[in-house]
C-alpha cells in the first residue's frame, strides 16, 4: 500500500520559556497497533514539539485515539513506542503533574458529583485539594460542582474533563476532541487556554474534527489516514504547500502526476492543484512527457481542501521506491511515498 | 506513600456514590427481617424453641455467609462499573503501574467489604437482641461469641468483596460480574459437593460456619485460609487480566 506522507519541519516559533522549565516533546516512533487482522496504527512516526499547539487530525477510525492511548500506556503497541520527554508514560515519576489528559467526555460515574470526581483524582495523585476549586473556577463549572455528573450536558462534561486534566498544572496536555459540545464561548476559552499553555513552553497535543478551529488554534498538524501518517508539519507551511498548474492537456498531466504519487484535483479557476510532488518535479515530468505548461505556481489551500486531499491520498498503488533529487533540497521520496525534509532545509514543500 | 494515596482515592470512589448506601439499606432490611422472625416467628409446634439456647441464637445470628454473598455483589459492581463508566482510565493515568492500581482497588473494596460485614452483623445482633425482648427468652450469646460473630462477618465481608472485585475485573460487564459472583458463591459450591463429597467442609457456607463458631468441621485457621483462597483465585485472575488488557 502506497501512502503519501509529508513532513515539513521548521524551527520552533517561540523560544523556550525563561527559567529552567523542562520541555516535554512527545515522540511517536514506528508505532504499530493491530486489533486482530486490522492494522489501526501503521508504523507511525512523528514528534509533537513543546511550545506549540499540535492538532491531531484524521477521519473517524484513522487511529488518533489509539495513538493517544498508546502514548498514555492505556493500550499496548505491537511495535514501536511512544515517549513523553524521552520517558515512557509508565516510567514517569509523577505522571499526574506532568501530563494532563482528557480522553472520553463520558468517563465519569453519573452518580458522582463533579467535585467528588476531582476529589478522587486529587486523593489518588496527592494533589492539593485547593486545586479543585481553582480548576472548577477556571473551566466555569463552579456553579454545578456539587451536581451529579449524570445531569451534566456534554459541554459540562467536557469542562469537567478539562478541569481534571488541569488539576496537576501539567506542562503537557493530551486532549481528545476537547471542543466537542462546547459553546462558542467555551471554544474561545479553550483556544486561549491552549495557546497560553503552549506559549509558556508547554506541549499541547489535541485531536479534533473541527477544522475551522484548527485554523485558529494549530501551530502544527499531524494528519492520519487509515492509521498512517499522511502529513505533519507547521500548518502555515503546509497550507501553502500546493502547486497550481495550467496546461492544455490536463488529462495527460493528471495521469502522469498521479502515477508519480501526486494528488491532483481540479482547481476553481480551470487550473489543476497538485500536492505530493514538488514544483520542480512537476515541471521536469511535464517537460519529459512533452506537455506544455502555461502556469506553474505555488498555491495556498484551505485546511478543508488540504484535509480532504491528504486523507484521500492513501490509495493503494504498486509503485516501487524511488528517490527524487530533482527538488535539489535534500527531499527524499521513498517507495512508501514518504517525503521527509531535513530540519536544516526548513522550507515549504509543495504537496 | 503512593500506595496510600491510591488507596485513599479508591476509598473516595467507593464512598462518593450511592452503592455503599444501597448495600447498607439491604443490611438494615436483613436485620429487620431477622428481628421480625424472632418477634413473630414460631416453630411448627407454636413455640419459640429456635431461640431457646445460646447455640440456637448464635446460629440465627451468624451473618457471615450473607456478608460474603452481599459483598461479593458489592465488589463485582464496584470493579465492573469502573470499566463500564471508564473511570478506570484516570486511575491508570494516575498510576500507570497497574499492579499498584489494582492492589489499591482490591484493598479499598476489602476494607469496604469488611465494614459492610461488620455493620451488617452489628445490626443483626442489635435487631435480634431487641426482638428477643418480645419473647420469653433473653439474649444468651456470650460476649466472646458476639466478638467471634463480628470478626467472622468482617472477614467474610472482606473476602467476599475481593472475590467479587476480582470477577468484576475479569468480566467488566456489571450484569455478567454479578451473575458470576452469585454462581461462584451460591450455586457452584453445592454442585462441587455433589461431585466431590469430601469438599463439603471446604465450601464457603461450611467454612464461615466454622469462623462464626457454629461448626467445628475444620480448625479456624484452616477455615480462614480456605475461605481466603476462594477470593484469592478471582483476585489473581483480575490482576493478571488487567495487566494484559488495553483500556477501551
Amino acid at each position: 500500500m502506497r501512502t503519501q506522507s509529508i513532513t515539513v519541519s521548521e524551527p520552533l516559533r517561540r523560544a523556550a520559556p525563561e527559567g529552567n522549565q523542562t520541555m516535554y516533546p512527545l515522540q511517536i516512533e514506528h508505532l504499530t497497533k493491530r486489533y486482530g487482522h486490522d492494522v489501526v496504527v501503521d508504523d507511525l512516526t512523528f514528534t509533537v514539539p513543546p511550545g506549540r499547539v499540535t492538532c491531531f487530525l484524521g477521519p473517524n477510525g484513522a487511529g488518533k485515539s489509539t495513538t493517544m492511548k498508546i502514548l498514555l500506556d492505556l493500550a499496548r503497541a505491537d511495535h514501536g513506542h511512544a515517549t513523553i520527554g524521552g520517558t515512557r508514560y509508565r516510567e514517569m515519576a509523577d505522571p499526574a503533574r506532568t501530563v494532563g489528559v482528557a480522553l472520553e467526555p463520558n468517563a465519569f460515574h453519573p452518580g458522582r458529583s463533579g467535585r467528588n470526581h476531582l476529589r478522587v483524582l486529587t486523593d489518588g495523585a496527592g494533589i492539593a485539594p485547593a486545586r479543585i476549586d481553582q480548576t472548577l473556577e477556571m473551566v466555569g463549572l463552579t456553579h454545578a460542582a456539587d451536581r451529579h455528573v449524570g445531569g451534566y450536558s456534554l459541554g459540562m462534561r467536557q469542562r469537567l474533563g478539562l478541569a481534571a486534566a488541569l488539576l496537576g498544572d501539567p506542562p503537557v496536555l493530551v486532549l481528545d476532541e476537547p471542543g466537542n459540545g462546547l459553546d462558542p464561548q467555551g471554544i474561545r476559552w479553550l483556544r486561549d487556554l491552549l495557546r497560553e499553555r503552549a506559549a509558556a513552553g508547554g506541549t499541547v497535543f489535541v485531536s479534533t474534527h473541527l477544522l475551522s478551529e484548527v485554523e485558529h488554534l494549530a501551530d502544527e498538524v499531524v494528519v492520519l489516514s487509515h492509521g498512517q501518517l499522511v502529513a505533519t508539519g507547521a500548518l502555515a507551511t503546509l497550507q501553502h504547500a500546493g502547486t497550481s498548474v495550467r496546461t492544455s492537456d490536463p488529462e495527460r498531466l493528471t495521469q502522469l502526476l498521479t502515477s508519480a504519487g501526486a494528488t491532483v484535483r481540479a482547481g476553481t479557476d480551470g487550473d489543476l492543484v497538485v500536492r505530493g510532488v514538488g514544483i520542480v518535479e512537476i515541471g521536469d515530468r511535464a517537460c519529459s512527457a512533452g506537455i506544455a505548461l502555461h502556469e506553474l505556481s505555488p498555491q495556498a489551500g484551505s485546511l478543508e481542501e488540504l484535509f480532504l486531499d491528504w486523507t484521500a491520498a492513501t490509495t493503494p498503488t504498486t509503485d516501487v521506491p524511488t528517490t527524487d533529487d530533482t527538488a535539489g533540497n535534500g527531499t527524499t521520496i521513498t517507495g512508501a511515498g514518504t517525503v521527509d525534509v531535513a530540519d536544516a532545509e526548513r522550507q515549504a514543500l509543495p504537496l | 506513600m503512593t500506595r496510600l494515596r491510591l488507596l485513599r482515592g479508591e476509598i473516595r470512589k467507593l464512598t462518593t456514590t450511592k452503592l455503599p448506601w444501597g448495600f447498607l439499606g439491604v443490611l438494615i432490611a436483613i436485620a429487620g427481617l431477622n428481628a421480625s422472625i424472632v418477634a413473630f416467628g414460631t416453630d411448627t409446634d407454636g413455640s419459640k424453641a429456635f431461640v431457646a439456647t445460646a447455640g440456637d441464637q448464635q446460629s440465627l445470628l451468624a451473618f457471615a455467609f450473607n456478608a460474603l454473598l452481599g459483598t461479593a455483589l458489592f465488589g463485582a459492581i464496584a470493579a465492573a462499573r469502573e470499566y463500564g463508566h471508564g473511570t478506570v482510565v484516570p486511575t491508570f493515568l494516575t498510576s500507570p503501574n497497574r499492579t499498584r492500581a489494582v492492589l489499591a482497588q482490591l484493598a479499598a473494596v476489602l476494607l469496604a467489604g469488611a465494614a459492610l460485614g461488620l455493620i451488617g452483623q452489628t445490626l443483626m445482633i442489635a435487631a435480634v437482641a431487641v426482638a428477643l425482648q418480645t419473647t420469653q427468652y433473653a439474649f444468651l450469646v456470650s460476649a466472646g461469641h458476639v466478638i467471634q460473630l463480628l470478626a467472622a462477618s468482617a472477614v467474610a465481608g472482606a473476602i467476599g468483596a475481593v472475590l467479587g472485585a476480582g470477577l468484576g475485573m475479569v468480566i467488566r460487564n456489571t450484569g455478567g460480574a454479578v451473575t458470576t459472583a452469585v454462581l461462584v458463591v451460591f450455586l457452584a459450591p453445592p454442585l462441587v459437593v455433589q461431585l466431590v463429597s469430601a469438599a463439603a467442609s471446604w465450601i464457603p457456607t461450611a467454612l464461615l460456619a466454622v469462623l462464626s463458631g457454629v461448626s467445628s468441621d475444620v480448625s479456624i485457621w484452616a477455615a480462614l485460609l480456605a475461605v481466603a483462597a476462594w477470593a484469592l483465585v478471582p483476585a489473581a485472575a483480575g490482576l493478571v487480566a488487567v495487566q494484559r488488557r488495553d483500556v477501551a
